[in-house]
């Protein structure tokens, strides 16, 4: 019954989302024939916040729900849809406590360039604490962050896809055991949905 | 030219034969026959291409660039490649250039629509997109066409007229127009939409620009047509006023070689703001 209810909620959010795109596009149509173009322009960026939503709700399906003994916190899943700026936000987080990690992927990050520049140098880009690895054949940059006052370790990897930057973070977990969680993200099948 | 591409692969051919003394010899007669050609060639397109203007180079005198070049083209006979061989790369002379019409809006509007209902999200943005493109391209335009042809006796320099769009909101909407006779210039830029906008306006109306008694001051707080404005000054570039217009908009007026400050303001009241404001969705 309660799959029921879930599956009803579900189609009425996403009618709603289709209500809502519906309406924008009849906007945009109108104002654009009656020459308001301002109007034409902002309902198209209100469709644009629309498409940013549906995606990033279709890319978190994609995402694993637990990594090893890290469970994903599905209350704390987040899509935002900054158009106007850095594209669509997707976030989520998994585990509590000493041990955590996160998943963040950026529709047009600013932070692609710099990311790029590093994963193209053909040598030396290796540090002691950044690295270049593969995951399902996309160049990755591997940190190790350490905090200066409480000398604990972080790592951090970020992929380019596209123009999109996926970063996956952790917390209280050895190098060794980061690299296999990242090889379980489906990077390829999200960089075929990440415009 | 052409016995020039013509022997230039053939000197290339040569210089991996190798050394010996028959092929050192045969060598230099086709590294000889090669800058003749060349020199003769290269005469010919620098006269074209500095007709009309100084023909002396900073060495005073173009037929020593001539046989730099040559050396530099002499130099590939001896199988020099890199940077040397670009320059007998052929130039391009034609081509019909780019179409820039701005993006049909009702037709990308479709196709956003049937891409959404397939969930091709992706293929709807980028439709999404475009449309926004076409759309502020036609705002821009129709602004450029509202605007004076003449201001105070400036005449508008219709090719520098420039509309940008990304056909998203972080680098929004701007407006470039030129007015100018002899040294004299007055030009707009309208920027609109982008992200920055609503910070950089109350930067500029909030006080941040304090007005000192005394003392060295290049900028001042004005007003243009109701609207607060800040003018500026500076020797070297002239006068520059920038006019924030409601939540999103900057319209930034440069005059050079304008008499003075009050010569600007007048120049800039020739422009219709409110039709501007009205025309961007600003209140």
């Amino acid at each position: 019954m309660k799959y029921l209810v879930a599956a009803f909620l579900t189609l009425t959010v996403f009618s709603l989302n289709a209500q809502d795109f519906n309406k924008h596009l009849a906007t945009a149509r109108a104002s654009y024939s009656s020459k308001k173009l301002d109007d034409a322009r902002f309902a198209m960026q209100q469709m644009l916040q629309e498409l940013d939503i549906m995606a990033g709700k279709d890319i978190l399906k994609l995402l694993p729900v637990k990594f090893d003994a890290l469970s994903a916190n599905i209350a704390n899943d987040n899509v935002m849809s900054n158009s106007g700026f850095a594209g669509i936000m997707i976030q989520r987080d998994y585990g509590a406590g000493e041990k955590t990690a996160e998943i963040q992927i950026i529709g047009n990050s600013p932070l692609m360039a710099s990311v790029n520049a590093i994963l193209s140098l053909p040598f030396g880009n290796s540090s002691g604490n950044q690295k270049v690895i593969k995951l399902e054949g996309y160049k990755a940059l591997f940190q190790k962050h350490i905090d200066q006052e409480s000398n604990k370790v972080s790592y951090e990897i970020q992929i380019p896809l596209n123009a999109s930057l996926l970063s996956f973070k952790a917390n209280g977990l050895t190098e060794d055991t980061v690299l296999k969680l990242a090889a379980t993200i489906p990077v390829g099948q999200l960089a075929s949905m990440i415009q | 030219m052409s016995k020039l591409k013509k022997l230039i692969p053939c000197i290339l051919a040569a210089s991996l034969l190798g050394t010996s003394a028959h092929a050192q010899g045969l060598l230099n007669k086709m590294k000889q026959k090669a800058a003749d050609a060349a020199e003769k060639a290269l005469d010919k397109k620098t006269d074209e291409l500095l007709n009309g203007k100084k023909k002396n180079d900073a060495n005073g005198n173009t037929r020593e660039g001539n046989q730099e070049v040559n050396g530099n083209i002499a130099g590939t006979s001896y199988g020099n490649s890199g940077a040397n061989t670009s320059s007998n790369s052929p130039r391009n002379k034609g081509g019909a250039g780019l179409v820039t019409t701005p993006p049909d809006v009702k037709e990308n509007l479709s196709t956003a629509e049937s891409a959404y209902k397939t969930a091709s999200y992706g293929e709807a943005r980028q439709a999404l997109q475009q449309a926004i493109l076409g759309v502020e391209m036609e705002i821009g335009q129709n602004l450029l066409k509202s605007m004076p042809d003449n201001i105070l006796g400036l005449p508008k320099q219709t090719e520098k007229d420039k509309v940008v769009s990304s056909g998203w909101g972080f680098t929004g909407l701007t407006i470039h127009r030129e007015y100018m006779e002899e040294d004299k210039q007055l030009s707009m830029t309208i920027a609109n939409n982008a992200i920055m906008m609503n910070a950089i306006n109350m930067f500029l109306t909030n006080g941040a620009f304090a007005q000192t008694a005394g003392g060295d001051q290049n900028w001042k707080q004005t007003k243009l047509k109701g609207n607060r404005a800040i003018i500026q000054f500076d020797q070297s570039s002239g006068y520059k006023l920038s006019v924030p217009l409601g939540q999103s908009t900057l319209i930034v007026f440069e005059g050079v070689n304008f008499a003075n400050e009050q010569e600007v303001m007048q120049a800039a009241e020739q422009f219709n703001v409110d039709a501007i404001k009205k025309t961007l969705g600003e209140k």
